[in-house]
């Protein structure tokens, strides 16, 4: 009896993800009994955008709530989840305003898509909060299976299908090489939920570390594959290249930062308890994050597609977000925080520009930027802007953000890395001022492109707002960041 | 009082904002609007230099403004004024102003120029009156910005190279200085006071050592390192000074005088103000390998500058050679030495100014800038009899340029020399040989271009209008006065100077 009372009060933690659930069912039901028509699917967008305005609601809800675990134990509910369910349906929210302006998926699939972005906000959600293992492999497989759905939404362009494929076949077989770990996990410790394993974690003799060594590994495949790092990255520039704008748009945001969350919670989990697992972390995730930041961005140079240009610097971008986990504590998480709160708008922002290119000239070559400026002066700015902050020059959010994760960094210690992370900026600033330099240099004749009429001007130029002012003005976001960065209760 | 600080530094950006605002028809409203602009900032900074304390030897506390910005890092809007910050701030103001009146002639979408070029100014003086690491790290970065439009933009044919070239160096330079802005801010303590410049400054710092594979490092030694090759690059120093040539040939003319005259000094300013003060003993561990690379600068800077054909190239070089002698004068760490050296930036300003704002005069009426052209002929001949006015005041220039006794070149010059003597006795007759090399490159320049035969080209040209007068002889009125009586630059910077000298003593 007091089981069940627990579950059922248990579902009030959990109503932004139900919300969402609701959501979801409630579209698929809407589009599956109407026939569409221009009308209708109006009505629907708008939906959707209602009840992403109530999961924010319940979200700010949420956030006073104190950290608790709920359904015995698997699921955690905190203010360092909520924050990232934040960001999350804030991209979800702009990645479907995009889709519908976006030419890239067609006018009947457009309402397909805002039910796959809410199925993988709650799949995010589920993976963010995950409190044990069970939980974190439902919550990968829902973001992993609608995500193959979403790469291959174009049907009829090859290069869409090619990417569902490789995404699908990528990601089975990351998927069982991870559970592979993962029941290799139960089988050393006996339990599969996070607070336990921390605690089993510290009376460890040493031959259970050198089964549970490898089987962390493998199971680190899976989380590696979700959120791109290097040697797990292969899949994400086809698919990304492959995908509809839109798509590659909340692809490069949303799975990125769950999986983020989830890496950070169970760096918590699993390396803090115990030393020597501590210090054979730390060495893995130096060497991957040096080597996703550096792959992503020498690769990127040598891109003439911007698309692709962008997945590349996605990757490199979560080699720096990674490097927070290396000192799991309020410093660490809070410095992802505002990383990924910086990193939102940064990349909403140039998916938005690049996505009204591109619709404009049917491809994503470099030179089609050329000489924007001449026809479209502000967006150009912001263009620019968003690159200064992406490389992390100053007075712009992106460099407030790599400050905090090199600051965490020093603070423990790692020279070498803080340098590597930082010379990788370098780099990245030479394929990023491309971009700038072509469209502000160059001269070219003056274009119309529809979408950049006034209004759509108005909403780019207000989500670049928190990129200019994050740079001068940090402080309360700093603050709540702080505050939700305590993963211990 | 108080708040003049504040006035100077945001001056300008009420510039920009005007700037804006004016519709981009009205050209001469916007010239007119930049010029009071910077003539309004040029007299703040005078007012600054009048009422300045000469006898207080650290930041003067009557003009000091500080207001917490980021509280959670202790970071603070902090700003201050010395004896080694007001010669570069009374430069900036006059060379800011100058170059207005010499961009009078720009006429490619000036509404953008002059908001970069006034955004510039805004950066350019936040780097020499911020106290706090973090503040002048913002302001330092904030100039590349502006700095790749202006050389981007309105530069020449190979522009956008030379602006990528320069974006890259300085920026690689400059996160390496935030590595170990952060460590310093770690090592210190994350207190109150820990991106305090001030406080940070007086060698607290010497014993740390960082622990790597076993080995261990001496922390201060490589976070001076980092800073070092921050600064250097901004120099620069001679590996990192590549990026130079490209951008200062590409620049327009009045980029270019603010990047040899300002922009280079922001670099020899971070080692006076960061790299010296907050690691002194490491500072004195490596003042050789600093003399010699000064040395090296001198010598290989002006064996460039006689190779080249382009004469913009040519002054870019010479340039490299004379903050070559800035570098010598620093390392020397005694009280002559670095009075030549904080002296030599400010002449070096006037100088080069006058040298690039002469060469781009002439390039409006020749457009090219060759002393012998690519396929061996003349560019230039017998300006002296054609253009008298413009070849006197380039006489100034050249020979102020050359440290020629009685213009402003010779004293910093020699002080450097007096300075340095004692240190590094051989690499001072080494130095000499470059100021040799120095006289050979510019008067062998002055040869081919302005004697010999009058060529048919040099005819058409007409000598200096009103304006390009206007501005040069401020420049003139600069490098000859301070070429007699040097006392006014130097009775402001004597004190801080001495106090910097006997911080470094304690360590040597």
């Amino acid at each position: 009896m007091n089981l069940e009372l627990n579950y059922l009060a248990s579902f009030s933690y959990i109503i932004p993800e139900v919300v969402a659930l609701v959501l979801m069912s409630g579209l698929i039901l809407l589009e599956a009994t109407f026939k569409l028509s221009e009308n209708n699917r109006t009505i629907l967008k708008y939906f959707t955008y209602f009840g992403i305005a109530l999961i924010f609601g319940t979200l700010i809800t949420n956030f006073s709530v104190k950290p608790v675990r709920v359904f015995t134990d698997s699921y955690t509910v905190d203010s360092f989840g909520t924050f990232i369910k934040f960001i999350m349906a804030f991209s979800a929210l702009f990645c479907i305003r995009l889709a519908f302006q976006s030419k890239d998926i067609a006018d009947q699939h457009k309402n397909e898509y805002s039910i796959l972005v809410i199925g993988l906000l709650l799949g995010g959600m589920l993976l963010v909060s995950a409190n044990n293992l069970l939980v974190f492999y439902i919550g990968i497989e829902t973001l992993s299976i609608i995500s193959y759905a979403m790469a291959a939404l174009k049907r009829t362009d090859y290069k869409s299908s090619e990417a569902g494929l490789k995404y699908s076949l990528y990601g089975g077989i990351t998927a069982g090489i991870m559970l592979f770990g993962m029941s290799h996990i139960y089988g050393v410790l006996g339990t599969i939920d996070y607070a336990e394993i921390s605690i089993r974690l510290q009376t460890l003799t040493n031959s259970d570390l050198a089964i549970l060594l490898p089987s962390f590994l493998l199971f680190f495949a899976g989380i590696g594959y979700k959120i791109a790092c290097v040697p797990f990255h292969m899949w994400s520039p086809d698919v990304y290249e492959g995908s509809p704008m839109p798509v590659t748009a909340i692809f490069s945001i949303l799975p990125k930062v769950a999986g983020m969350g989830a890496l950070y919670r169970l760096a918590d989990t699993f390396f803090t308890t115990n030393e020597s697992l501590m210090i054979s972390w730390n060495g893995l995730l130096l060497v991957t994050a040096a080597l996703t930041m550096t792959v992503g961005n020498v690769t990127a140079i040598g891109q003439r597609s911007v698309k692709r240009m962008l997945a590349y610097s996605s990757i490199s971008h979560s080699g720096f977000m990674m490097l927070g986990a290396l000192s799991i504590d309020a410093s660490g998480t809070s410095a992802l925080l505002f990383y990924i709160a910086n990193y939102l708008f940064m990349t909403l922002v140039a998916f938005y520009i690049v996505s009204q290119v591109t619709d404009h000239f049917n491809n994503d070559h470099f030179d089609r930027f050329s000489g924007l400026i001449k026809s479209y002066p502000v967006m150009t700015i912001v263009l620019a802007i968003t690159m200064f902050s992406l490389a992390g020059i100053p007075p712009f959010g992106g460099f407030v953000a790599k400050f905090n994760i090199i600051s965490t960094l020093l603070s423990k210690g790692f020279y070498t890395i803080a340098l590597v992370a930082v010379l990788n900026s370098v780099v990245s600033l030479y394929y990023y001022l491309k971009i700038v330099r072509l469209s502000i240099f160059k001269d070219s004749e003056e274009v119309k492109i529809v979408g950049f009429g006034i209004k759509d001007q108005l909403v780019i130029g207000i989500l670049a707002l928190p990129i200019v002012m994050l740079g001068i003005y940090w402080e309360s976001l700093f603050k709540l960041v702080k505050s939700g960065s305590l993963l211990h209760f | 009082m108080h708040r003049l600080l504040d006035l100077i530094l945001w001056t300008p950006m009420i510039g920009v904002l005007g700037v804006l605002l004016i519709p981009s028809a009205m050209k001469n409203g916007i010239r007119i609007w930049s010029l009071i602009n910077t003539l309004a900032t040029m007299l703040l900074t005078i007012l600054l230099y009048l009422n300045f304390d000469q006898s207080v030897p650290g930041m003067q506390e009557a003009f000091s403004v500080k207001l917490p910005w980021i509280a959670q890092f202790n970071i603070n809007y902090s700003l201050g004024v010395d004896g080694i910050s007001l010669p570069m701030i009374l430069l900036t103001g006059l060379l800011f102003f100058l170059c207005v009146l010499s961009s009078w002639t720009i006429e490619k979408s000036i509404k953008a120029y002059f908001a970069l070029f006034l955004m510039l100014q805004t950066s350019v003086f936040g780097v020499f009156l911020a106290l706090d690491f973090f503040l002048f790290y913002v302001f330092w970065e904030v100039m590349l910005i502006p700095m790749f439009f202006l050389i981007g933009i309105w530069g020449g044919e190979n522009r956008e190279y030379a602006a990528v070239k320069f974006f890259l160096y300085t920026f690689a330079g400059s996160v390496l200085m935030l590595v170990s802005m952060i460590g310093l801010y770690f090592l210190s303590g994350q207190g109150a006071e820990s991106f305090n410049i001030l406080a940070l400054s007086g060698g607290k710092f010497s014993n740390e050592v960082l622990e790597v594979f076993g080995g261990t490092f001496s922390l201060p030694k490589f976070f001076f390192v980092m800073l070092f090759i921050g600064f250097a690059i901004k120099v620069p120093v001679f590996p990192f000074h590549t990026w130079l040539p490209h951008a200062h040939v590409q620049a327009p003319t009045a980029i270019s005088v603010i990047l040899a005259g300002v922009l280079l000094k922001m670099g020899t300013y971070g080692f006076l103000r960061i790299a010296f003060p907050i690691f002194p003993e490491a500072s004195v561990y490596f003042k050789e390998t600093i003399a010699l690379l000064g040395l090296i600068n001198i010598i290989y800077g002006a064996l460039c500058a006689m190779a080249q054909t382009d004469v913009k190239k040519l002054i870019a070089y010479s340039s490299v050679s004379h903050m070559g002698f800035v570098m010598m004068g620093l390392a020397a760490m005694t009280v002559q030495g670095t009075n030549g050296a904080v002296l030599q930036m400010f002449n070096h300003g006037t100088s080069t100014a006058m040298m690039f704002l002469m060469i781009g005069i002439l390039y409006e009426r020749s457009h090219h800038r060759w002393i012998v052209k690519p396929d061996g002929s003349k560019g230039f001949g017998g300006l002296y009899t054609q253009l008298p006015i413009f070849s006197v005041v380039f006489i100034i220039a050249m020979f102020a340029s050359m440290g020629l006794p009685g213009l402003s070149g010779f004293i910093s010059e020699a002080l450097i020399f007096l300075g340095i003597y004692e240190e590094f006795t051989t690499m001072t007759i080494l130095a000499l040989i470059g100021l040799l090399i120095g006289a050979a490159y510019l008067l062998w320049m002055f040869k081919r271009m302005f004697f010999g035969e009058v060529t048919e080209e040099v005819r058409e040209y007409q000598d200096m209008n009103k304006r390009e007068i206007f501005y040069m002889v401020p420049l003139c009125v600069a490098v000859i006065v301070f070429g007699i009586f040097p006392s006014p630059i130097l009775n402001i910077m004597k004190a801080s100077v001495g106090s910097l000298v006997s911080l470094l003593a304690q360590f040597q």
